[in-house]
């Protein structure tokens, strides 16, 4: 980290906060205003059933619009996610890239998927895993480059179409 | 119509009997039991795909009405399925999903099945080939030659999947289900296939209940938004086919990719044999289903968990010799549809857990409905009627009144 560390450091942990905060709030354009027009984002996880990696979703920053703008024109289960992201190691490289690694847990708060009268309300824990990202800083903030979402969970009921 | 009192809700539908059913099928935790015993114990089911062990030694477990299997490839290259269970003390022998036993474990050596609890091996035929201290505790009183695994029927087949059964007694797995899959065969069995793609759903609801919506295409209203952009006259004129021991498929037709908002052509790439943007599915008595849509291959595979819930696996599988570009496209065809992030599967999930929630135990039995006839045609429910007079001869139940033994339906096609 150069003699601008903490102010990158705090730019990071500012933008992934952020980020999460976006995305909890469905605030979908905001949330890809904080990447890069070349901005690549995968969700995937290793699996020990089938001993092999896997990508559940990969696009970039037009895919990503084109699947947010046609989530309202799906059914869908409306129980609102919370992402609770901490950010564990910031390592700058030589070309001026900034690698991110976050531990990622996201809760799911019940509102209509199965008996809303019963389940809506409650909490409980969604899926777990990291969020391995790549960024830059760009006029004093920390700019997306990419995002992979490595999760562990690899058991996604209903409820799992948003991007983490 | 106005709403309807008690009476009028709980009165037989204006339909054929073999049209409707009772959702007590759906919901009653002894018919649960029953299906377990005469169905799920008595028939073939495809438990993983031959890549998910491609090295000898290596093994995967999984579980077919509550009792545990493993499946492990010899030296000799044979896949072969045991019950997961030590004939000492009953514990399971394989607690993993999946691994190797080349390498030694803990109680035990490579190349053997060891049980951690008592260090007793097996190899990989099952047989019994080290008992610890066998003649201080047993003398002669018993020996390895006693001790063996319960070995099962297990053949790999259609496109390399693995299949086991329970059932000494089961018909060839080739009479059970090899017609319903000759629309596929060809591309299924032109190469060896991979699997890219695994993730399970556990959801509150009928196993039965996700394979009638695999089974019934009249659910494209809930896929709203696809209907309405990519499907056309085509679609609609596909058609249903019935085939022995409860199993249907759906006829395929050249799905326009291009017309759906947002994707582009799929023409690209394809399975051996089988023209671009072809779209087949084969429903396997009783919660199979295998999708070949165009450039990816999707298989659900149910296992029941109690009458109001079911564990679905899905799987997305190309060809072993695709390259990394190739491997690419597929997994994104496959993900924008079958995808846990896709258009289509939560939607799916969501619909029959609306149906789990409204059919618990214990909820006053329902009328459901599978009466639609349209020449077999797309929206016919008649792949549903098919399914449920197969049920009503295993379970030997009416399906509209499951107090009463089965009887041929008047409209079962």
């Amino acid at each position: 980290m150069g003699t601008n560390g903490v102010a990158t450091s705090e730019a990071v942990r500012d933008a992934v906060y952020r980020a999460c905060i976006l995305l909890d709030d469905e605030k979908w354009s905001e949330w890809l205003d904080l990447c890069d027009d070349t901005f690549e984002y995968e969700i995937g996880a290793w699996s020990p059933e089938i001993r092999k990696d896997m990508i559940y979703f990969s696009g970039n920053r037009d895919a990503l619009q084109n699947m947010t703008d046609m989530l309202a024109k799906h059914n869908t289960d409306h129980s609102p996610l919370r992402r609770h992201a901490t950010v564990y190691t910031i390592d700058e490289n030589e070309d001026g890239t900034i690698d991110v690694v976050s531990s990622l847990a996201i809760y799911q708060n019940m509102l209509d998927g199965i008996n809303s009268h019963i389940d809506a309300g409650e909490s409980h824990l969604f899926v777990i895993g990291r969020y391995v990202d790549k960024m830059k800083m760009k006029d004093g903030k920390a700019v997306f480059l990419s995002r992979k979402v490595s999760l562990d969970t690899r058991r996604l009921d209903k409820g799992s179409h948003w991007p983490f | 119509m106005p709403a309807r009192n008690h009476n009028q809700w709980k009165a037989d539908p204006p339909l054929k009997d073999g049209e409707w059913l009772d959702s007590r099928i759906y919901s009653d935790p002894e018919i649960y039991e029953q299906e377990l015993e005469d169905i799920f114990k008595k028939v073939w089911i495809p438990i993983c795909h031959e890549s998910e062990l491609p090295n000898a030694y290596d093994f995967r477990t999984a579980t077919i009405a509550r009792e545990p299997v493993v499946v492990a490839r010899g030296p000799d290259n044979t896949v072969r399925a045991f019950l997961n269970v030590c004939p000492h003390r009953g514990m399971m022998i394989e607690r993993r999903p999946s691994g190797s036993f080349a390498e030694a474990a803990p109680s035990g050596n490579p190349k053997r099945m060891t049980c951690m609890f008592h260090g007793w091996q097996y190899d990989m035929k099952g047989n019994c080939v080290y008992i610890s201290r066998e003649k201080e505790g047993y003398q002669d009183r018993l020996c390895k030659e006693n001790t063996g695994l319960r070995r099962l029927r297990c053949e790999v087949n259609f496109g390399g999947f693995v299949w086991v059964t329970l059932n000494d007694k089961a018909m060839s797995l080739e009479d059970w289900c090899g017609e319903a899959f000759k629309c596929i065969r060809g591309p299924l069995e032109a190469e060896p296939l991979d699997v890219f793609h695994y993730h399970k759903a556990v959801i509150g609801t009928n196993y039965k209940l996700w394979h009638d919506t695999n089974s019934e295409f009249y659910h494209d209203f809930m896929h709203y938004h696809n209907r309405v952009t990519g499907f056309n006259d085509a679609y609609f004129a596909r058609e249903n086919t019935a085939f022995e021991n409860g199993h249907v498929n759906v006829g395929s037709f050249e799905v326009q990719y291009d017309e759906y908002e947002g994707f582009e052509s799929r023409a690209e790439l394809s399975f051996p044999g089988l023209p671009p943007n072809q779209w087949y599915m084969v429903d396997l008595f009783p919660g199979m289903n295998f999708n070949l849509r165009g450039s990816a291959l999707r298989c659900d595979i149910v296992t029941p968990l109690g009458p109001d819930k079911v564990m679905i696996e899905f799987r997305g599988l190309g060809l072993k010799s695709d390259t990394p570009e190739e491997r690419r496209t597929r997994i994104d065809h496959h993900n924008t549809i079958w995808g846990p992030f896709g258009r289509n599967l939560h939607e799916d999930l969501i619909g029959v857990a609306g149906q789990g929630s409204a059919m618990l135990p214990g909820s006053e039995p329902r009328r459901i409905l599978h009466g639609r006839h349209e020449d077999n045609l797309i929206h016919d429910e008649v792949g549903m009627r098919h399914y449920y007079d197969e049920w009503g001869k295993w379970m030997n139940r009416l399906p509209s009144n499951p107090s009463l033994p089965y009887a041929p339906a008047e409209a079962a096609e």
